[in-house]
């Protein structure tokens, strides 16, 4: 019950409690450290608040607020679905592998370069697909790849 | 009054008009700040958590009635982020460690931390030692009571409102309190003058030398 304010306590209790205070010095101690402590506190992360630039701050909340609902939906999603946002950074990696599986399973299609196709993986967002006709560059971008 | 001037910006943000939200983000930024750091911890993740708030905020603006002041409704969206946004940490890292000891929370020395730490925050606690001193005890504490402590203190919260912030009865509101002040306090004793906590129970483990 130290540290309560006025009214906090049913009217007998803070009686009680002034009762006790008034011939126990350990607890008026304690309640000033209580007091000291809070005070403390409060100035400690409103200083510590008081420190940081926030001048970019208003800036980024407008931007998210007024951006229209249907892109603030997706980037939440993506946000709250972080797996999805690293698997994004290896689709390109990924549509090459795909296009080996295509080729090497083209059904009817006679695929006479499956054999000889080979991957080179440049960065997160370039593959090389070289056949016998040379290589094939395929350039993602790298904007689709950062995820978020 | 502040209090009016804000729901009357309220009102033109309702309405749609940006350059009034605007102004309460910038009226309110620092406290909300205050509040999330408090109980994050991290200045990152603080200022994530602030922003996310007021983004709530805005998209729930047609919902706020007025029922309290646009500060208090505001700072109970950025507790429950900041709140969720511990809690997803930690069960990431799966840890919330306590890091009081139970020997430390042994009582003696009452009145030496106020004498220390002074009766006038605004006069002796703005110095960068003690600020620092007393953030690091905070984020030693476990969550709920950096939550009920930071509430309590920066926030103003009465039982009652703690209480309902929190969901939990007003009892373990009392009690909660008295858990984390008891822990701040041992974490500061050392700080404040008096020996160091554990110190001779560690000694006792070891062989009990003086």
């Amino acid at each position: 019950m130290l540290g309560s304010r006025p009214g906090e306590l049913p009217a007998s209790d803070q009686e009680a409690l002034h009762a006790h205070l008034a011939g126990c010095d350990a607890c008026q101690a304690r309640l000033a450290d209580s007091v000291a402590l809070g005070a403390a506190l409060s100035a400690a992360l409103q200083a510590e608040a008081a420190r940081v630039d926030f001048a970019p701050f208003v800036d980024q909340v407008m931007a998210r607020v007024e951006r229209p609902a249907g892109v603030r939906g997706l980037l939440g999603w993506l946000r709250r679905h972080r797996l999805v946002a690293a698997t994004s950074a290896l689709a390109p990696t990924l549509a090459a592998l795909g296009l080996i599986v295509y080729l090497s399973r083209g059904g009817s299609e006679p695929a006479p370069m499956a054999g000889d196709v080979e991957v080179t993986a440049v960065g997160r967002a370039t593959v090389v697909l070289s056949d016998e006709e040379g290589p094939v560059v395929l350039i993602g971008d790298p904007s689709d790849s950062g995820g978020s | 009054m502040m209090e009016d001037d804000d729901l009357s910006l309220v009102r033109h943000a309702k309405a749609g008009e940006a350059a009034a939200f605007r102004t309460l983000v910038v009226r309110h930024q620092r406290k909300v700040y205050a509040v999330a750091l408090g109980i994050v911890k991290d200045r990152d993740l603080a200022w994530d958590v602030s922003q996310e708030a007021f983004v709530r905020a805005h998209q729930h603006l047609p919902d706020f009635q007025g029922d309290s002041s646009f500060s208090t409704w505001l700072l109970r969206i950025a507790t429950h982020v900041a709140i969720d946004s511990v809690r997803r940490e930690r069960t990431a890292q799966k840890d919330d460690l306590d890091e009081v000891r139970e020997t430390d929370l042994e009582g003696g020395g009452e009145g030496i931390l106020a004498t220390r730490l002074g009766t006038n925050p605004h006069e002796n606690a703005l110095r960068k030692e003690l600020m620092g001193k007393i953030q690091e005890a905070l984020g030693q504490l476990p969550e709920k009571h950096r939550t009920i402590l930071v509430l309590r203190e920066v926030e103003g919260l009465s039982y009652e409102e703690l209480a309902s912030r929190l969901g939990i009865h007003k009892g373990t509101v009392m009690s909660r309190l008295f858990h984390a002040r008891k822990k701040m306090q041992a974490l500061l004793a050392e700080y404040a003058g008096l020996p160091a906590p554990g110190d001779g129970a560690a000694a006792e483990e070891e062989g009990g030398a003086p």
